[in-house]
Order: C-alpha cells, then sequence, then structure tokens
C-alpha cells in the first residue's frame, strides 16, 4: 500500500453490508455526494460525506474505470485513501432496467396518491429518484 | 424374542436413517462455512458505521446547548413502558436445542418484563419457529395500515390499483390505546433468513425506529444465537434502541453460555465434518475498520454533523439487526451439524447393538435346532 501512495495513487475501497467490494489503487474516484458529485484525487484534503444515489466511478483502478451503482453511502477521504461505506452497490450492467422501470412508475403512482399527506409525497419522490438514478446509470453504460 | 428376520430389518432402516443424517451433517458443514464467512466479511461495514457514529458524536454535542435537548432520539433511553423484542429463530427443525433455547430465552424475557416490570410487549418473529410458538400463544396486534387506510374510497378506484403496491407502501400504523393484550405479537417474517438480503432488513430496522420514534415502543429488544465460534455459541438479548452508549458496544441484557460437554461435542462434530475451528483472522482488518473516520485531522464535512449523525443512527440499528440475523444463520448451521453428528454416532451405536442382538439370536436358534436334531438322534 505504502509504495502506491507515494506514486500519487489512491487507495479505494468500496464497502457494502456484505462484503468488501473493492479493495485497489488507483487515479481518481468519483462520488455521488448528496449535495453533488465530487471527485476527489491523490492529496485531496480530509472530508467526511454522505452519499446520495448515483455512480462511483473509479478511475484508473485495475482495468479502466470501474463503475459501481450505489444506493446511500458514506465515504471518508483521506490524502492517500478513499473509503466508501454503500448500502447498497452494484455494476451497472447488473441494473434490471425493467425493475427500475415498474420502480418509477410505482412511484408515480404514489404521488398522485399522497393527497395531503406530506410524507407520503418524500417517499414517492425517493423513490423516483431512486429509480430514475438507476435508468440513468444503465443508461450511461450502454 | 424377536427373531432374526425382524432384527435385520431395524438394522437396515436404522442404517438410513444414519445415512441422512451424515448427509444432513455435511450440508450442514458447508452451509456452515459458508455463512462464516459471510458473518466476518459483514463486520467491516457495522465496525465503520459503529466508529464513524462515535467520532461524529465526539465533535457535535450529543446535547442541544440553547434548549438542552438531546439531539437524536435514539440516544436517549426513556422510561420503558412498551417494549419491543425481536425474536431470531431458525425457519427449520433438528438444530438440537437451537430454536428451544432461543424461545426459551424469549420466554424468560418476556416473564421478567411483562411478569415483575408489568411492561408491555410487543413481539417480532423472524423465522418460522418461533412464529409458530409465539402465534399460538399470544393475540397478533390488530394492526390498520397508515390512517388513511380506513377512508373508504371509491370502488372504482381500490379497481384500478394493484392491492399489493398499496399495501406495500402504506406504513403500519398502531395507534396508542388499541391495544388489547400486555403481550402481543406485531409482526412475523418467516422464511427471510433463508436468502438473508441486507435491504429487507433495513425495512425491519426502518420500521423499528418509526416505531421508537412515535413513541408506540420504548425500547427495542433483539434475543438471537450469538456465533462467536464453530464451538461456542450463546443465546444473548441485546438492545437495539436506543442505543448503547458508545454506539457499536452490544449491550447483553441476558445471556447463555453453553455447557462445557456442549462444547466438546461441537468440537467433535465440526472436527468430523471437517470444520476449521480456527476462526479467520480479521484482527488486521478491525483494527482498519475502526479507524474509518476518526483520523486525527480535522475533516470538512460535507453536511452538517447533526445531518450526517440524523441519517447514519436509524441505518446503523439496520446493521445491528443484519448482524445478529447472520451470526443466527451461522450459529443454525453449528448447531444443526452438532446435532446431526449425535444422531449419526446414536445411530451406529444402535446398529451396532442390534448386530449384537442378532448375531445372538441366530446362534441361539442353532444351538436349539442342533439341540433337537441331537436329541431326537438320542430318542431313536
Amino acid at each position: 500500500m505504502a509504495d502506491q501512495t507515494q506514486d500519487g495513487k489512491l487507495q479505494v475501497r468500496l464497502v457494502t453490508p456484505d462484503r468488501e467490494l473493492v479493495d485497489t489503487a488507483a487515479d481518481a474516484v468519483e462520488l455521488p455526494g448528496r449535495t453533488g458529485y465530487l471527485e476527489v484525487l491523490y492529496g485531496a484534503a480530509p472530508l467526511l460525506t454522505e452519499l446520495g444515489t448515483g455512480l462511483v466511478t473509479i478511475h484508473g483502478g485495475g482495468e479502466g474505470n470501474d463503475r459501481y451503482y450505489v444506493a446511500w453511502g458514506f465515504a471518508e477521504v483521506l490524502p492517500n485513501r478513499v473509503t466508501i461505506l454503500a448500502e447498497s452497490a452494484e455494476k451497472p450492467e447488473q441494473i434490471d432496467a425493467s425493475a427500475a422501470q415498474r420502480e418509477y412508475e410505482r412511484g408515480q403512482k404514489m404521488w398522485d396518491q399522497a393527497r395531503e399527506d406530506p410524507a407520503q409525497y418524500e417517499r414517492a419522490n425517493e423513490l423516483m429518484h431512486d429509480a430514475q438514478a438507476r435508468m440513468d446509470a444503465k443508461g450511461g453504460n450502454q | 424374542m424377536a427373531n432374526v428376520l425382524d432384527l435385520k430389518r431395524r438394522i437396515r432402516s436404522v442404517k438410513n436413517t444414519r445415512q441422512i443424517t451424515k448427509a444432513m451433517k455435511m450440508v450442514s458443514a458447508a452451509k456452515l462455512r459458508r455463512a462464516q464467512e459471510r458473518a466476518v466479511a459483514a463486520r467491516p461495514y457495522a465496525q465503520m458505521m459503529a466508529s464513524v457514529i462515535r467520532s461524529l458524536m465526539r465533535r457535535i454535542d450529543i446535547y442541544n446547548p440553547k434548549t438542552g435537548e438531546v439531539r437524536h432520539q435514539l440516544l436517549m433511553p426513556r422510561e420503558e413502558k412498551n417494549v419491543l423484542l425481536i425474536v431470531v429463530s431458525g425457519d427449520k427443525g433438528f438444530a438440537g436445542a437451537f430454536n428451544s433455547n432461543i424461545i426459551k430465552a424469549a420466554q424468560r424475557f418476556i416473564a421478567t418484563e411483562n411478569g415483575e416490570r408489568g411492561l408491555n410487549v410487543d413481539i417480532e418473529t423472524i423465522g418460522r419457529k418461533a412464529r409458530d410458538l409465539f402465534r399460538r400463544r399470544y393475540r397478533a396486534a390488530q394492526i390498520t395500515r397508515d390512517a388513511e387506510a380506513g377512508d373508504q374510497k371509491p370502488a372504482e378506484e381500490l379497481e384500478g390499483m394493484s392491492l399489493d403496491s398499496e399495501l406495500e407502501e402504506k406504513p403500519l400504523v398502531r395507534k396508542r390505546g388499541e391495544r388489547s393484550a400486555a403481550i402481543e405479537v406485531t409482526g412475523d417474517h418467516p422464511g427471510m433468513l433463508e436468502k438473508l438480503r441486507f435491504d429487507a432488513v433495513a425495512e425491519i430496522g426502518q420500521d423499528i425506529v418509526d416505531r421508537y420514534i412515535s413513541g408506540e415502543i420504548d425500547a427495542a429488544y433483539m434475543v438471537f444465537n450469538e456465533f462467536r465460534s464453530v464451538i461456542s455459541q450463546r443465546v444473548v438479548v441485546e438492545r437495539l434502541v436506543p442505543l448503547a452508549e458508545p454506539p457499536g458496544e452490544h449491550e447483553v441484557a441476558q445471556a447463555e453460555e453453553p455447557s462445557i460437554e456442549e462444547r466438546e461435542r461441537a468440537g467433535e462434530a465440526a472436527l468430523s465434518a471437517g470444520v476449521s475451528l480456527q476462526e479467520p483472522d480479521t484482527h488486521e482488518a478491525d483494527e482498519e475498520a475502526q479507524k474509518f473516520g476518526t483520523a486525527d485531522v480535522d475533516y470538512i464535512y460535507e453536511q452538517p454533523p447533526e445531518e450526517m449523525l440524523r441519517s447514519l443512527l436509524p441505518r446503523f440499528v439496520a446493521t445491528q439487526l443484519y448482524r445478529g440475523m447472520l451470526e443466527s444463520v451461522a450459529s443454525e448451521h453449528a448447531a444443526r451439524m452438532t446435532a446431526m453428528d449425535s444422531a449419526s454416532n446414536n445411530a451406529s451405536e444402535m446398529i451396532d447393538s442390534l448386530t449384537l442382538t442378532m448375531n445372538r439370536v441366530r446362534q441361539a436358534a442353532i444351538t436349539k435346532e442342533i439341540i433337537e436334531i441331537v436329541s431326537g438322534a438320542a430318542a431313536l
């Protein structure tokens, strides 16, 4: 690890509740922060952030770019190390587009039926947002 | 006395049984290995979560300096009036005392909480065995889905939508004071352990947190088999919410250790099934995980720490729940492996003693025939 970090490589780990998915050296990593995407390079200032739904892209790790779709997570950025906790992470090619589409429609239906319940609207929004992000991730891959 | 043919038949039947128990033992051993791997693989996430919560808590005041209120309800214990007990049992039997130990521990918990302290207890079961028992013993809670579900909807509106998607989205709501008995079963999740997925567990976790925050319950406990190694599992009752201080410590309310004989038995079973007793060395990874979010630097917080904490804490409850279930699954397989090993041994003993009896009976028959022949010859 030490020799990898010397030549300006970031050590990137992606951990899910099931297992450690990725542990690799990379040039840069893009994170879907809750308040917007951010890209981390070697030597970044220490940072803690919550992740929203979106794509984690690991540049220059192993073979080319590695992309993972995550839904909610948490990341710690240190100058030479990025650790990502993700509640779920999947490769974009594994995403089931039709399932995402169905989820989106379900969200829309909830929205229509939410009436005056703000919590219901919020849930519907979340669902649609998540489904939309999945579909985007899938689409971007093709 | 039984004749040779009967005994032969019995021996054959016991042999068949032994074959089945042996096969079950080997299957359990294989499943145990996988379950153990999963439990170990799940550790870093839980530990990292705990350490980042601890680190955040150090950096922000838990108490709001102006109002003196606790920033997050999940951290503040309150007087217990209604408690929720989550019982994690197995889906299937043939695992020795695994399920009955869990149920015994759960009943003892209910007896102290309800009997001695006079609290209301809600029960939520995971796994078929506990469900079957508690369903019979206690009443099911009357739970309606959402306040709006009671509204009469026009029939055509109901027809248009698929019923189950509607049911899925409405949160479960039980109004205060609707309790019909002091002990009630509020839900069950049979078959969940077979293919344990985090998102399913996260839903239960969210439900617990919602119920805690809405004031329906004042604490939630989980009774499960803690898996410490292949030869040592114990039944523990752990508090899920409010969170222990500091978060990540396991607050064990009740625990039962296995006896030395039980351990020895399990050790033998593991040895004969080829399961390594050696714990995988995770020390380094553990230490690594504990450092998450706690580096000695000034972090930039993308979001205010309080906000991060607010979204981390409920998820942490799910992580704890997930850990309990993974360990329970591993324990179940270990218990089944031990039980099936004992069963195979007992079958072997039985076959030996039956074979002995059969040989004696056969010998006796031969002797009797010879005597008959000899005395017949003498009588001539």
